[in-house]
């Protein structure tokens, strides 16, 4: 049986394509901005020229994502809670929860018996596009998000910015350059704000077990992020390879159900 | 998955409903006009000004606010505007941002003239912005305005205080009518207020026949009939003889509908109730929780129609047992009355709850046999969001599903990103395993 899963997020569309539950292919581009609908499909075709496939041959077809209404050929369409909650018993079954935090929103999913939710914890709006913020600010720096990535914790953080706010994080880092900060460590200032956000989220209700939490999105792909909320939650997160499949892997899987 | 599906159907009492509320604007409008009539702006909740003094007609900012708030957001961006650029912050309560910026404007939704308040008589509540309310429009012309207190305390219920306060508050009542006496030249008729002291009673038996009825499943009625009628008797009224009679016939209607299984919501399967005001510019998440056969029963905002209520042991909502005058001492003086009411209001109020009655949310939620909860976190205004996720967590514990929401306040949607309110229900509702019944 194959299926796919489309996850259409704020600025990346993944797509992974499952056949007898084994990762046929995956693929992943720049979607954001107008037209995206266009976009999703040129993906959806590279994908299955990856996978040696023809549209026939998939099953179903499951999107999820914020932009999941623009995945014109999806059978189905699943809220990125449920879609993460999916992945994180397909990958760790002794898992209990799920952090999914990419480019816009960001879930904290508390699993229930089999594939129930018991809670799900959703950012509020003052903590919307954390991985966003990241991205904006690696091009204002002009690094890459790989050399965000590998900063180092920061040191007595002398020059912190706003962790209440992404725009405000955002301007506050644009202050600290104006008066010669280093930029890599106005970079490490904004990770340590955005941390800041998400620990708050997994402190809403239900906390997160220490070794059973699963972290997907795009922001698990960030060492700075995932080693600092680790050392400020205690939460040692299972991360899988491939993070920022999780939305598009967990949707595939609720398509094999189908 | 609950494939019941149940007959719904319009109230009657609809008409009746729109009739009085056209009789309460037509009252302010005719007494707008009428030579030697005083225009407050003022509470009619726990006590109607007008009943006291004849000539005296009161308008309450809350329903004018939320109306503006829920018809025009173009108008009620107006409003906000022009009473942002007299200094009022945003923080400020939406209801008094339209309804004064609509005087600063000097015209109203409707296009007709602003009318005019001759005094201020802004209600106390632990909100608390109330009092803050009647200093706009005293800013823009020397008319009197007062505001008794609303004493608090945290900690155990401590009946000592509890007294002091109690008579503080009458004190209050009693020196603001000595004022209007002298200032306006209008004698209060006590007669007339001791006399209206059973009204109110009579009403809430009414409204709680139709809490109690509203425990059933499938509900009768739900909060968007709740929020269309809660308002006739507390926030707008008009005659009381007709506000009873058609609370006692919406009773009747209300039984009717549970005698013959009449749902609010046919494919109900999902029970909700919220906190506090809803944004009244964005009332139709109701309707779209319809769509996963979700009906929300009410909070306790919009029973409190039914006066103080709880639990009892029996699982039915019962009126708290009202404290009485000692056997014998009769409801003489127009202090007797004032102390009779805020003896039987003081403590019962929910927003009073969260530190002298903690357990009365759950206990709504228990009695009203909810599955979720919906509760926003307003960044001013209504209850300020008072202790909402502390309330939350007690809810969450007993095993019922919460969802927080965020906006600026009922009356005020600046800060309310509708797409996300959305895209948050169909989270909630997927997540619980609950897919739509209708696109």
């Amino acid at each position: 049986m194959i299926t796919a899963g489309v996850d259409v997020g704020l600025m990346n569309t993944k797509i992974v394509i499952l056949r007898d539950k084994e990762v046929a292919a995956q693929r992943t581009k720049q979607s954001g901005g107008g037209g995206r609908g266009e976009t999703v499909k040129e993906i959806w075709q590279d994908a299955l020229k990856d996978a040696g496939i023809k549209p026939k041959d998939i099953s179903k077809v499951v999107a999820t994502g914020t932009g999941k209404k623009d995945v014109s050929f999806a059978d189905k369409t699943v809220v990125e809670a449920v879609a993460a909650a999916r992945a994180a018993r397909f990958l760790y079954p002794e898992s209990t929860s799920v952090v999914d935090a990419g480019a816009d929103m960001t879930h904290v999913v508390t699993l229930g018996e089999g594939n129930t939710i018991r809670e799900v914890v959703m950012n509020q709006k003052c903590m919307n596009g954390l991985g966003l913020v990241i991205e904006v600010m690696a091009d204002r720096l002009g690094l890459t998000l790989d050399e965000i990535s590998a900063l180092a914790p920061a040191q007595g953080k002398t020059n912190p910015v706003n962790d209440g706010c992404p725009v405000f994080a955002e301007l506050d880092a644009l202050g600290l350059l104006n008066i010669g900060v280093d930029r890599r460590e106005v970079a490490g200032a904004v990770t340590d704000a955005v941390v800041v956000r998400l620990s708050s989220i997994l402190n809403d209700k239900i906390r997160p077990q220490k070794d059973t939490t699963v972290f997907i999105g795009g922001l698990a792909k960030n060492l700075a992020v995932t080693e600092r909320l680790k050392e400020r939650s205690g939460i040692h997160f299972l991360i899988p390879e491939n993070a920022e499949y999780g939305g598009a892997l967990g949707a595939a899987v609720i398509a094999t159900d189908m | 998955m609950n494939k019941q599906r149940w007959e719904t159907r319009p109230l009657e009492i609809w008409g009746k409903a729109k009739e009085l509320r056209a009789q309460w604007q037509r009252s302010i409008n005719e007494a707008a006009e009428r030579p030697g009539a005083m225009l407050a702006h003022g509470n009619t909740g726990e006590f109607d000004w007008s009943i006291g003094f004849d000539d005296l007609t009161v308008i309450e900012d809350n329903p004018v606010g939320a109306m503006m708030a829920s018809k025009s957001d173009a108008f009620s961006r107006k409003c906000r505007l022009a009473s942002e650029v007299r200094g009022w912050g945003r923080e400020i309560c939406g209801y008094v941002q339209n309804c004064w910026g609509s005087q600063f404007l000097g015209y109203e939704m409707d296009d007709g003239a602003f009318p005019f308040r001759d005094m201020s008589i802004p209600f106390p509540d632990p909100c608390d912005q109330h009092l803050k309310r009647g200093q706009q429009c005293m800013d823009l012309s020397p008319i009197p305005r007062w505001g008794a207190d609303y004493p608090m305390y945290l900690g155990p219920l401590d009946p000592k205080r509890e007294q002091a306060f109690i008579d503080h508050t009458v004190y209050c009542y009693l020196q603001i009518i000595d004022d209007i006496e002298r200032i306006f030249d209008h004698k209060f008729d006590d007669e007339k207020m001791i006399g209206s002291l059973n009204i109110l009673p009579a009403l809430r038996e009414q409204a709680l026949r139709i809490s109690r009825l509203m425990t059933h499943t499938p509900a009768p009625i739900g909060q968007k009939e709740l929020y269309s009628f809660y308002t006739l008797g507390l926030l707008t009224k008009v005659d009381p003889k007709e506000t009873l009679d058609f609370w006692t016939s919406f009773a009747d209607e209300v039984q009717w509908r549970v005698d013959n299984h009449i749902a609010a919501v046919a494919t109900e399967r999902f029970r909700w109730m919220e906190a506090h005001p809803s944004p009244w510019n964005f009332l139709k998440y109701f309707r779209y929780m319809e769509k996963y056969g979700a009906v929300c029963i009410g909070s306790q905002y919009s029973h409190i129609i039914s006066g103080p209520i709880e639990l009892g042991e029996d699982g039915q909502f019962h009126h708290i047992q009202r404290k009485k005058p000692p056997e014998g001492q009769e409801i003489r003086t127009r202090e007797d009355a004032f102390r009779h009411i805020f003896t039987e209001a003081r403590g019962y109020r929910f927003k009073d709850d969260e530190y002298c009655r903690k357990w009365t949310i759950t206990d709504f939620a228990k009695g009203f046999h909810v599955d979720g909860a919906i509760m926003p976190l307003w960044r001013g205004g209504v209850g300020c969001t008072l202790t909402r996720k502390e309330q939350g967590l007690r809810l969450s514990e007993m095993g019922v599903h919460v969802l927080h929401y965020e906006g600026s306040q009922p009356g005020d949607r600046t800060d309310l990103d509708e797409r996300r309110f959305l895209d948050q229900l169909d989270t909630w509702m997927e997540s619980l395993g609950l897919e739509k019944l209708e696109a």
